[in-house]
């Protein structure tokens, strides 16, 4: 057993709580993880792809280190691990209490479909007669009351949409497994009292709720019976009718609450008297009903009140931390004015939506055709901002990912056309395009080289032609000129809005939420928010794509954490002894094979012939045929055959083999059987995957090559259970780098008690933070730095290096071995340490455009900065002062957006305007990327007056010098005029440069990217790790970030290295690759080919070493071996050979 | 970077030259061996020789139409640690590209080599030679390279060149030789080219006091009329090739003979496993398996697997192959090995834009990671 101490709560569980669950699980601590929904995934469920890639990648979030804890497989189907117990269908309803020591009540609904006992066939659905809008496929097609929620999911079993099911029965009646009890017990034992004078009324209601509704019934017939019946019996609730004669409805309620608070009324009313029912819910009855009454309608309402009711029969837990992420909702375009048509005609669409149009699980298999008739899409368009950075929706925010999903979906749609054989027109319409991370704007040139178009503008209509039915935009250039184009299908990137949730949760655990209803966090901190101990993390506080979901989830599960370890809370005890399995290392194998046939009755017509046939491998002793396995007796059939026959392997065919890890782990521990000598075979997809044939012998011969192949790997399956050597961890941190991020990290790190040393080659700690006075928020920098350097310089496990830098590091994760020169007093000090983080940092880009050098006006906003600071600058004596933006960026060679630039240009902007009201300030810009909340400075800037012009990368503002004076002489858009400008001073954003030195990287063993940031893993799901395990990197040496961005890369970093030096040792997988040195010519192309660097030569060169920690099992280093030199252990050649041999004859 | 320097050939006599030089190259003062071809005292037999003593040089051979073995798994097991002392080594082509492409797969060094490229004028086929000599005990390797060199052709009493040769597009050294000695197209009467080809090359070239020349036009078109005419063979091998191996069927014919001597796998210089798998137990089945096998279909040839071992060997070294030849030379059953193998190898080179032993500076192919790559066949 494993006894969990430290323990987190995680409310949500789409990407950021998952991430954020792993983090916390992998460093040892309890997690619960809940989702309202009755699946883990988010939103991220209904996206199929992502840029830059274009693929899924979700998987990659799974443990590295230790993942045999974990599941391994598509995360979008689920997961599993030790650590984590994931509540699905649950809501929180309650938190009280303090950091550390939160008591939360959570909200679990019920589901009548029994998961235990469903299989899957799909026979409810045949006969359900309720149809409605599947909100999987976002409304674009449709599904029954009984559904499947996620189609994907595993384990996946059915369930009932309480709110439209009309109790019909059918499904009850049809489910071969019983699995369905539409009446659950429960009711019985809800006691229902019906008061109302009319006996017709009355005997009706009796019914309804009786039988088909399953509760318990009883009836009064006036109110002073009705207080009578309350005093003898205990009922939950009261349906009671308001005009009565004697004593009314109202005053019945009033006496009956004195008589049983706790009761919930529900009053009964004609239209009439709606306004009195209103009144009666001011003095506590919950809901009304208008008569007369529709049994569709009724009994379901009467369903979701007992649901609602029931539910907080809840379950209570206690808990250190609690992590926020469940996400957030979309604003609906078809509210307000809605001139672009949507939800009048089908095919204008959400972004959402059309995500699952491209799905090919989606309404339309993947096929790219108009929802209003089939027809192939030929053009199309998307229109970015629909009900984002726009006053009438009250929305003064960007919405951060449209620009990118846009981009993604028009390359998506444009691929998906040419697999179709044709070209797309796709047109999308912007404002800016916010391509502000790393590498967007590459993605973004991608897009534009493919032939994506992009036209600048705010689309004011969108109008159906008549005659074709298409789609006509109407479009101002910015000279004013308006354009029509037609469009097959047009898709609308919905603004964010809060989570529906966020008013209920903000009320619940106190925290603040921010003018537009998202959760607010501190000063400098994506996650804590003004409730210590409870974080927000991924879309909840602001929509965010994945990789900075991701990030800031990491972070989040940090500052949890953080509060747990300061709490006393301990991590997870270690689990009981390994189990011990029987030795048949020595046996021949002797294999059980058990078919599952309920799903096979009718295509399967000689079992016998089916057992003859694979009893004649002499391995297999045994061959039985029972069905329902998967339900809990069918398992306990099984386990009884292997308790009577004593197979040393066994062979399960079923379906659905996912559903039984757990299950063979308890069964190898029962009857000591290695669970790798036991496996579970699909035998129902490869016999029905000719859905045409009919034939039972294809079925029978199907049947058979798939058991005959898992004998085969059964026969050869390794049976030692021998345990890889564990690598130990030094579980001490190296960060490089004392900017705040590098600190950010440290402090990170050591207040979870491990040792870190901060290596610095400046003199001071602190960084870019050093000439950085305010954000763009008005927070003040210095007193948060001097706040920052004291806490690490007092921190007793931090040890602080300045004047120091790396010369040499050796080793690998949980030992690293690395020497630092302190250039002060020329020494060498080694330090031994278990990972390593990199942080840095970044410098302002130099430049030589625009005069840049020429004249001193000519300045940079690090050297206005610093000129503010130290006062040299009399903003009232400047009268016009140019900006220009993306200043040798965002175009080759460094084509990327450094982030910070627009937002530093609006803050001093607004500061000079507000000390100097009639001074000129004009911006040139491309795109302003003030994303996120930032957007509001953007706005404010433009009522301040502040003039923006945009520009183009092929008619940039050209600088002239002439005496003194310099002049920019740009075109202007607007009025379509060449404009000259004489600033006294020209401001030039030129942007991030990493300052990450290549040896360093390669001193460490990692990469870095074209621009020289630090090279990710992978850029969404593993945004702060390297493809070398125990290194990581935060900071501006990631990637161009604000302050509290960058606070958040450390954080996430910091967090993944815990995960590390949690540990003692690392345990390596089960599946782990190994080197047979006598065989083996040292070609070291296995070296070369693992992706995790897990393979080295050791010192004399004579051996391929393994670190079985880092080294995943992918098997690569095996492919590349011609002789097998390299092998996956437990994956022998002779076991592959006849599993080949198995599948072809 | 490349110098194009020339001895003078003394006496008219290219042997007596080339073996004057290799005496001076093996006396410089870091060179302890040099790794040449020489004609054994016994039955004319040729085989490469690692000397040290100068005196030995006088049966250096290293254009007699005899290649017994390809000099690149040699030179891997002398290179393959460090001996501390420096050798040089005379190789044909298609022995410094096999050395080349087991340089990247770590089974040799260069750091105390000098490698001496040498213009292949080709081979005949070991028992062809062994008539050839036969017929001409004296002075053979002289009338071979008179006949090839003055341009009457490259056959001699009905014996022609080894398949493998005819169809060799690089009778040049590649770039990788520290020097190259230049034949084709060169006066050889009077003088010999020789290329320094780096500064290795340049280092020992400048010691020897060689006087300069230039490139002629007379070599260059030599050489590119030699090459043009290896590609026509060559191109028409690998379409009979094809066409004689298309299909499962064919191709289990075309390799009928095979009885599992892995002499191929043995001579093929790009073959470096310590212990092939197919000598390992992997293949030493039980003998139920052959029963359960022969039950299935009625019959079982024996030996089994030399199907699956062929074309084990084209998926594993199909990449690296050099086409020189050895395993054609090596089957006791005359089975064209180095047709099927070239024939495959242009397709599976040329799939990844990658050449075997062009340049060391190119990766094997299967250990780099492109992320775009054969799309289409993602896509289908």
């Amino acid at each position: 057993m494993i006894k969990k101490i430290g323990k987190a709560l995680v409310v949500g569980g789409g990407i950021s709580g998952i991430r954020a669950a792993l983090d916390l699980a992998e460093f040892g601590y309890g997690v619960t993880l809940i989702d309202k929904a009755s699946h883990l995934g988010g939103i991220l469920a209904q996206l199929d792809y992502q840029f830059p890639t274009n693929n899924c990648g979700m998987c990659k979030m799974l443990p590295l280190i230790d993942r045999d804890s974990s599941s391994q497989y598509c995360l979008r189907r689920g997961l599993f691990h030790e650590n984590i117990d994931i509540l699905l269908s649950t809501q929180l309803a309650s938190v009280e209490g303090e950091p550390g020591k939160f008591q939360v009540t959570l909200d679990q609904k019920s589901n009548p479909v029994d998961p235990s006992l469903c299989v899957g066939c799909g026979k409810c659905i045949q006969v359900c007669p309720v149809e409605l809008p599947n909100c999987f496929n976002e409304g674009l097609s449709t599904r029954k009351a009984i559904y499947l929620p996620l189609p994907h999911a595993i384990p996946n079993s059915y369930r009932i949409d309480g709110n439209v099911c009309t109790l019909c029965g059918a499904c009850v009646e049809v489910c071969p497994t019983d699995a369905v009890k539409l009446v659950d017990e429960g009711r019985k034992k809800f006691s229902i009292l019906i008061v109302d004078d009319e006996l017709i009324v009355r005997d009706s209601l009796k019914e309804w709720l009786e039988i088909e509704g399953g509760f318990a019934v009883e009836m009064a017939q006036s109110g002073q019976e009705a207080l009578e019946r309350l005093k003898e019996k205990k009922f939950r609730l009261m349906l009671l009718d308001i005009k009565m004669p004697g004593m009314d409805g109202v005053e019945t309620l009033q006496k009956a609450k004195e008589i049983l608070p706790d009761l919930h009324v529900v009053m009964m009313t004609a239209y009439a008297t709606v306004e009195t029912a209103v009144e009666a819910m001011k003095i506590g009855a919950m809901d009304y009903l208008i008569k007369p009454f529709d049994p569709d309608v009724l009994i379901p309402k009467i369903v979701k009140i007992y649901e609602e009711l029931n539910v907080s029969a809840g379950l209570t837990l206690e808990v250190g931390a609690i992590v926020l992420s469940p996400g957030n909702s979309y604003f609906n375009p078809a509210d307000g004015k809605d001139t672009l048509g949507y939800g009048k005609n089908p095919d204008v669409i959400t972004g959402l939506e059309f995500e699952r149009i491209l799905s090919a699980a989606g309404p339309y298999e993947g096929r790219l055709v108009r929802p209003s008739d089939g027809r192939p899409i030929k053009k199309m368009a998307w229109i970015q901002c629909v009900g984002s950075r726009d006053f009438q929706t009250n929305a003064d925010f960007c919405s951060n990912i449209c620009c990118m999903y846009a981009i993604k979906e028009a390359m998506k749609a444009k691929e998906r056309a040419q697999n179709a054989g044709y070209e797309l027109d796709a047109a999308i319409f912007y404002m800016d395009m916010r391509t502000f991370g790393k590498s967007f704007q590459r993605y973004k040139d991608l897009a534009e080289r493919c032939g994506v178009r992009f036209t600048r503008g705010r689309i004011h209509s969108v109008l159906p032609d008549k005659e074709s039915g298409n789609l006509v935009v109407r479009h101002a250039s910015y000279s004013g000129k308006i354009s029509k184009d037609a469009f097959d299908m047009i898709v609308l990137a919905a603004g964010q809005r809060p989570a529906l949730c966020t008013s209920d949760i903000a009320e619940m655990t106190g925290i603040e939420l921010n003018s537009s209803g998202f959760p607010s966090t501190r000063p400098f901190s994506m996650s804590g928010t003004n409730q210590n101990g409870i974080v927000v993390a991924g879309t909840f506080a602001g929509l965010k794509d994945i990789s900075e979901s991701v990030t800031q989830a990491g972070a989040a599960a940090l500052l949890a954490s953080r509060v747990i370890h300061a709490s006393g809370g301990g991590l997870a005890l270690e689990s009981g002894p390994a189990p011990i399995y029987a030795d048949v290392s020595r046996e021949n194998p002797q294999v059980m094979v058990v078919i599952c046939s309920c799903n096979m009755a009718s295509g399967l017509s000689e079992p016998e012939k089916l057992a003859e046939n694979i009893k004649a491998d002499p391995c297999v002793k045994h061959v039985l045929f029972t069905d329902r396995i998967c339900t809990t007796s069918g398992w306990e059939n099984l386990v009884e055959m292997v308790k009577k026959h004593h197979p040393n392997r066994l062979l399960i065919g079923a379906c659905l083999p996912y559903l039984y890890a757990r299950n063979l782990k308890a069964l190898g521990e029962e009857v000591g059987i290695n669970p790798r000598l036991m496996d579970v075979v699909d035998i129902h997809t490869p016999g029905f995957s000719d859905v045409d044939s009919q034939d039972p012998e294809y079925f029978r011969s199907m049947t058979e090559t798939t058991l005959k192949m898992s004998i085969a790997k059964l026969k050869y399956a390794d049976c030692a259970s021998s345990v890889h050597a564990e690598n130990s961890v030094f579980q001490q941190a190296l960060i490089v780098g004392g900017g705040i991020a590098g600190m950010s990290a440290a402090l990170a790190i050591a207040d979870h008690g491990f040792k870190v040393d901060i290596v610095e080659h400046e003199k001071e700690l602190g960084g870019n933070l050093r000439w950085l006075e305010t954000t763009i928020e008005e927070h003040d920098i210095p007193s948060f730095l001097a706040d920052t350097i004291a806490k690490v310089e007092k921190h007793p496990m931090i040890k602080v290096h300045t004047q120091s830098t790396v010369i040499a590091s050796a080793g690998q994760v949980g030992q690293f071995f690395t020497a630092i020169e302190e250039n002060e007093a020329p020494a060498v000090i080694n330090l031994e340490h278990g990972v390593v983080i990199l942080a840095t940092g970044g410098a302002e880009a130099v430049t030589t455009s625009y005069g840049y050098g020429k004249n001193k006006k000519i300045i940079t906003q690090k050297e206005l900065a610093q000129k503010v600071n130290a006062d040299e600058l009399d903003i009232r004596s400047i009268k016009t002062l140019v900006m220009i933006q993306c200043v040798d960026s965002r175009e080759e060679p460094r084509n990327y957006c450094s982030r910070v630039c627009c937002a530093s240009s609006i803050k001093s902007a607004l500061q000079f305007k507000k000390e100097n009201p009639e001074i000129a300030i004009y911006v040139f810009y491309r795109d302003m990327m003030t994303y996120g909340f930032m957007e509001s400075y953007f706005t404010e800037a433009r009522k301040a007056g502040v003039i923006f012009i945009p520009y183009t990368i092929n008619k940039k503002p050209v600088v002239t010098n002439e005496n003194d004076s310099i002049f920019i002489t740009a075109f202007e858009p607007i009025i379509s005029q060449e404009i000259k400008i004489e600033p006294d001073m020209l401001v030039l954003g030129t942007g991030i440069i990493p300052t990450l030195p290549p040896s360093l990287a390669q001193t460490f063993g990692i990469a870095l990217d074209q621009d020289g940031f630090f090279q990710e893993a992978e850029s969404k799901w593993r945004p702060v790790d390297s493809l070398k395990e125990g290194v990581f990197a935060c900071g501006l040496a990631h990637s161009p970030r604000n302050i509290p961005e960058a606070i958040a890369t450390a954080e996430a970093a910091a967090q993944r290295a815990l995960r590390i030096l949690g540990h003692e040792y690392i345990p390596a997988g089960r599946i782990s690759s190994t080197v047979r040195s006598s065989l083996c010519s040292l070609c070291e192309r296995c070296i070369d080919t693992c992706p995790y660097g897990a393979r080295t030569l050791n010192e004399d060169g004579k051996k391929v070493l393994v670190n079985s920690a880092m080294c995943q099992g992918c098997g690569l280093c095996a492919a590349v071996c011609p002789n097998s030199a390299s092998v996956i252990e437990g994956y022998p050649m002779e076991q592959m050979l006849e599993m080949i041999d198995a599948a072809i004859l | 970077m490349a110098s194009n320097l020339k001895i003078d050939v003394q006496d008219k006599d290219l042997l007596v030259t080339l073996r004057e030089f290799f005496r001076l190259i093996l006396e410089q003062e870091d060179i302890s061996a040099i790794f040449v071809s020489q004609r054994l005292p016994m039955k004319n037999t040729i085989m490469p020789a690692l000397v040290t003593d100068s005196k030995t040089l006088d049966r250096t051979d290293p254009l007699a139409p005899a290649f017994p073995i390809n000099g690149a798994k040699l030179l891997s097991r002398l290179t393959r640690k460090s001996s501390g002392e420096k050798i040089a080594a005379v190789l044909r082509p298609c022995e410094i590209r096999a050395f080349t492409e087991l340089l990247k797969l770590k089974q040799g060094k260069t750091d105390d080599l000098i490698i001496i490229g040498i213009d292949c004028l080709g081979a005949f086929r070991n028992t062809d030679y062994f008539r050839f000599v036969e017929k001409n005990p004296e002075r053979s390797t002289e009338l071979f390279i008179d006949s090839v060199l003055s341009g009457k052709g490259t056959t001699a009493g009905g014996i022609d060149l080894a398949p493998a040769c005819k169809a060799c597009e690089f009778p040049i050294a590649p770039n990788n030789a520290d020097i190259s000695i230049g034949l084709i197209g060169i006066d050889v009467k009077n003088q010999v080219l020789i290329e320094a080809r780096t500064s290795a090359g340049e280092e020992i070239c400048k010691k020897l006091n060689l006087s300069e020349t230039k490139k002629t036009a007379e070599r260059k078109t030599a050489v590119d009329n030699l090459v043009a005419q290896r590609i026509e063979y060559r191109d028409k091998m690998f379409a009979e090739t094809r066409d004689t191996v298309d299909n499962l069927e064919k191709l289990t014919a075309y390799l009928a003979g095979c009885i599992n001597c892995y002499n191929c796998r043995v001579a093929c210089p790009v073959c470096y496993c310590k212990e092939c798998v197919f000598v390992t137990d992997v293949f030493y089945h039980e003998p139920s398996q052959y029963l359960h096998w022969a039950k299935r279909k009625g019959i079982l040839k024996m030996p089994s697997d030399t199907l699956f071992y062929h074309i084990t060997r084209l998926a594993h070294s199909s990449m690296a192959c050099v086409g020189c030849g050895q395993c054609s030379n090596a089957c006791p059953n005359e089975i064209s090995v180095m047709e099927l193998f070239r024939t495959v190898a242009e397709k599976t080179q040329s799939a990844f834009g990658y050449e075997a032993g062009r340049s060391l500076d190119e990766p094997p192919p299967l250990s780099v990671f492109e992320k775009d790559e054969f799309l289409e066949v993602a896509q289908t």
